[in-house]
């Protein structure tokens, strides 16, 4: 397990030392840099601000020097939101992000997992029809038209929820259930196909022989062998549901971390852009490594190596 | 992998699914403000030196004060809805003019005070301003001050032979903060030695770059006579010292009187800039030329003061956290969420508290104008400073929907360097070809105004110069004039404009009016934003969609942008005469025939159009019936002490 873990994180500083320099030259090959605005300023001011930035170093120095305080954890000022420096930038929208998302993925696995067993189990019925039909729409209609209903139905129709900000419960449940729903048809389709896969193997046979009930098998046996799947989907998927959405976060005004992966690369905040791509690097690999030792720990066939 | 651990799998996954929804809950929530309005997006900084768009100035002018402020005159508003505005004593109780015009004399208010009950004093407002001149700031509005007597040549670290020059040496507290300043050595500037200039580049961006690098070589010789360390000034023995900001590597490859010594700044004296603090509440300002907008300068936010023990103390940009921030105006910051919101409260060190009527307000930042509206119609919001364009004809039915003309035009930029739009004749066709009425009632739909001059209509005294209207029977005729009947011989055009729908759905009219009228063949090309300012600086383009909102209400904002190489001029427009024209505008005394002047150089710029006007703006808000003394301006400003709560019809 340790050994595993070391590997690990091995590999991980070894992949954010290529998403740093791949980020790191990308940025500096788009045409425009962070100081282009539509007010032109003067050479002389614009050489000083560059200066303060370090802009005017040779670009391996620039890299160098980047590098040494990236792996500090220090990713310097903002460019842009001037009043900050990245990791503030990051710790303010970053729980923000991560409590909009625990919620949505709470409510994606609750409702994904009960509606995938139910369908399984129930196969050919109505509740199976209704609930992959409920799945297939939840997984293909984007966010924004999803939010846009829900916002038409739940604040104006009926007055339930407020129609945006945050700050309160209240305003966390709208954004919560439109970010969740895409994952929740996607894992309601994963467990019902693990389901359906695991019910006809033999050790399941075994169990109902054993003389336990219904419930028992289904809950106890079944489900451990067909959730692998499931897992594994959960791995990126969290990853991506606590950096927040863009389209959402725009639609409910969540301060949240999404958009910041969209304006920091339009307005070349080259700091703020290597400091979120770096987060979701690290997020991702977490994640990943997270469901490979839940792997484990599940399927004792598993070792990890 | 042990059993148990495996047994305890499943609790342990509960455990922290739970843990982290009660953490996701533990935020708390907020007590309402008395006032919510949407700022628009998030301010890039509360930095009054350093902001330069309006949901910034929204938050500054609610925390800071200026010399004066922008106030609504006590009439009815007139036939467009609008309320004329004038600049009136805030921190400075009183001004004098003199008879030149050229030096105002600002008598601070005794009871002006910073929030944390200091007085503010005239050497505040000096020290801010030499904050925001400094280089070292870089403040985008430093020209805003550039009216004063040597602030320009501060601000762009120009020196000549025979100045008094301050000497920044190398030894600030900290070297990335520019104050507390390092010690200043003062002297008059006896010689340049410049090393040999490096070959001119072709690419016009790296030249000046070569350029500036090259001027950090340059050596100065300045008699010193005059040491100051932080506050301490000593005169010190006249000694010759030689200052070089980055000096050679190898000493003696330049021939120097003296040993080169490093130095951050040469920099004219400040002294010399027409600012003085003659005693505690007397601030004297001096200008070049009789400046008739100076009042309205002084109440815009970049010549705010900021307290200085606090920009010292904190540093730039800790000094604006609100645990940190000092500030002297009508409100101060109870905290800042990221992308969230600002809230304020009253301050009660404020002079004129009494007379202010909200305690609390949020300044959201809602980057979504449908979603804006939704929190609007559904009370979170008593002021939306947008509406979705898509809706506004329905919208401009409701009364709490309030629209005025704005001095902010929509324009397009003519590259007048490329054939064949060089020609002034073909740029006159195009502009007549456009029907700017339907880009109005069809695209933008939100009132609007089609635009035939650049300065916008509404400001005093101001009589516009117009470019032709249109008419495709003429535009044909200019089109055959300039050697294309007919369109004949005419390349394909490029219209580039910064992705963005609005822009997309302009350039396609106006690129379908091209062809049907005139036979000119047009490409669209939209580009991201940081290209498509990239293009415009280099002024590699055709024509290119732009905007302009005005800095002070005045038409020298307009029309002093295109000047022979000005800064924001991006067309290659090059004429003398109309330089002239700017350059009379700026010394005229008398008011009356300045703006004929300034109507002239209109008259020019629209007769040579450099760019081709399409719509002026206007600004949108909705206001909840409940917020009184609300009014519309061509600036867009609402100041918030002003706004009170009352009964809702």
């Amino acid at each position: 397990m340790a050994a595993f873990l070391l590997k690990r994180f091995l590999w991980m500083v070894l992949t954010l030392w290529i998403v740093f320099t791949v980020t790191f030259f990308l940025m500096r090959a788009v045409p425009g840099g962070p100081f282009d605005g539509e007010k032109q300023l003067s050479p002389a001011i614009k050489r000083n601000i560059e200066k303060r930035y370090h802009f005017d170093d040779p670009l391996a120095v620039q890299y160098l020097d980047n590098l040494r305080r990236a792996a500090m954890f220090d990713f310097g000022p903002s460019l842009k939101l001037e009043d900050y420096t990245v990791n503030e930038v990051i710790a303010e929208g970053f729980p923000i992000s991560a409590s909009l998302g625990i919620f949505a993925m709470v409510f994606a696995l609750t409702l994904g997992t009960t509606a995938g067993i139910v369908s399984a189990i129930k196969r050919h019925s109505a509740y199976d029809v209704g609930f992959m039909i409920l799945a297939t729409v939840g997984v293909a209609v984007p966010n924004f038209v999803l939010a846009s209903l829900a916002v038409v139905v739940f604040v104006f129709q009926v007055h339930l929820f407020p129609a945006a900000g945050w700050g309160t419960v209240r305003q966390l449940i709208l954004p919560a259930l439109c970010l969740g729903a895409p994952f929740a048809g996607y894992i309601a389709r994963l467990t019902r196909t693990g389901m359906l896969e695991v019910m006809g193997l033999d050790y399941i046979r075994t169990a109902y022989a054993k003389g336990l009930s219904h419930r028992r098998v289904v809950l106890r046996h079944a489900l451990k062998g067909a959730i692998t799947p499931v897992i594994s989907y959960l791995g990126p998927a969290t990853a991506g549901i606590l950096t927040g959405s863009l389209v959402l976060e725009r639609i409910f005004a969540i301060p949240g971390m999404g958009s910041h992966f969209i304006e920091a690369a339009t307005q070349r905040d080259y700091p703020l852009a290597m400091g979120v791509t770096l987060v979701y690097t690290f997020l991702l690999f977490f994640m990943n490594t997270l469901v490979d030792v839940s792997y484990a720990l599940i399927d004792p066939r598993i070792k990890l190596g | 992998m042990s059993p148990t651990i495996r047994k305890l799998f499943p609790y342990m996954v509960v455990f922290v699914v739970v843990g982290a929804m009660g953490w996701a809950l533990s935020f708390g929530t907020l007590p309402k403000a008395d006032f919510s309005f949407n700022n628009g997006t998030e301010p890039k900084t509360i930095d009054p030196a350093k902001a330069t768009g309006s949901p910034e100035g929204r938050i500054i002018n609610a925390l800071f004060e200026g010399l004066l402020r922008d106030h609504p005159l006590d009439v009815p508003p007139d036939a467009s809805g609008l309320t004329p505005m004038e600049p009136r004593p805030a921190m400075a109780e009183s001004f004098t003019l003199s008879e030149d015009g050229r030096t105002y004399t600002f008598k601070i208010r005794p009871t002006a005070r910073w929030s944390n009950g200091e007085a503010v004093t005239a050497d505040d407002f000096v020290w801010s301003w030499r904050r925001f001149l400094h280089p070292a700031t870089a403040c985008i509005y430093a020209y805003q001050l550039y009216y004063l007597t040597n602030a320009e040549k501060y601000n762009t670290s120009v020196v000549e032979v025979g100045d008094v020059v301050e000497v920044e040496l190398p030894d600030r507290p900290d070297e990335f903060q520019p104050f507390p300043r390092g010690t200043l050595l003062r002297g008059e500037l006896r010689e340049i030695i410049k090393p040999p200039k490096p070959e001119p580049i072709k690419d016009a961006k790296a030249n000046a770059k070569a350029l500036s690098k090259w001027k950090e070589t340059w050596a100065y010789v300045v008699a010193v006579n005059q040491q100051q360390r932080v506050d301490e000034i000593q005169d010190i023995e006249p000694t010759v010292r030689v200052f070089c900001i980055s000096p050679p590597k190898e000493p003696g490859k330049l021939a120097a009187p003296a040993k080169i010594e490093p130095c951050l700044h040469v920099l004219i004296d400040f002294d010399t800039v027409g600012v003085h603090a003659t005693d505690k509440t007397t601030l004297v300002v001096q200008l070049n030329n009789r400046t008739p907008f100076f009042t309205n300068l002084v109440a815009f936010y970049p010549l705010h003061p900021v307290n200085r023990r606090c920009v010292e103390k904190y540093g730039t940009p800790n000094w604006t956290k609100a645990e940190n921030l000092v500030n002297n105006g009508p409100f101060n910051m109870q905290f800042r969420r990221l992308r969230d919101r600002v809230r304020l409260v009253k301050n009660p060190e404020y002079w004129n508290a009494e007379n202010v009527a909200l305690e609390v307000i949020d300044a959201l930042a809602v980057p979504m104008e449908s979603t804006s509206l939704n929190m609007y119609l559904t009370g979170q919001l008593d002021w939306s400073t947008t509406a979705p364009s898509a809706i506004m004809p329905e919208l401009s039915q409701r009364d709490d929907f309030v629209r005025a003309p704005m001095l902010t035009t929509y324009f397009y930029r003519v590259n007048v360097n490329r054939p064949p739009l060089d020609n002034p004749l073909v740029r006159k066709a195009l502009n007549r070809a456009i029907d700017k009425s339907i880009i109005c009632e069809k695209v933008t739909k939100g009132g609007q105004i089609p635009a035939r001059s650049f300065v916008p209509p509404g400001l005093a005294g101001f009589k516009s110069g117009l470019a032709g209207d249109f008419n495709p029977e003429e535009a044909r005729k200019l089109l055959a004039e300039a050697g294309y009947p007919g369109g004949r011989g005419l390349r394909k055009i490029q219209i580039v404009y910064n992705t963005n729908e609005g822009h997309k759905m302009i350039a396609e009219v106006i690129a379908q009016q091209w062809h049907e009228h005139l036979n000119v063949e047009v490409e669209l090309r939209n580009l991201e934003w940081g290209v498509f300012l990239n293009t415009l600086h280099q002024v590699e383009y055709d024509v290119a969609r732009s905007a302009w909102i005005a800095d002070y209400p005045d038409p020298n904002t307009f029309l002093d942008m295109f000047v022979t190489d000005g800064g924001n001029n991006e067309t290659g427009f090059a004429n003398p005469k109309y330089d002239q024209l700017i350059a009379d505008a700026a010394s005229e005394p008398d008011a009356k025939k300045r703006m004929e002047i300034l109507h002239d150089a209109e008259e020019l710029l629209m007769d040579e159009l450099p760019i081709i006007p399409i719509y002026f703006y206007v600004s949108v808000n909705m206001v909840s019936p409940r917020v009184k003394n609300f009014t519309a301006n061509l600036q867009d400003v609402h100041p918030l002490h002003l706004l009170r709560i009352g009964k809702s019809k």
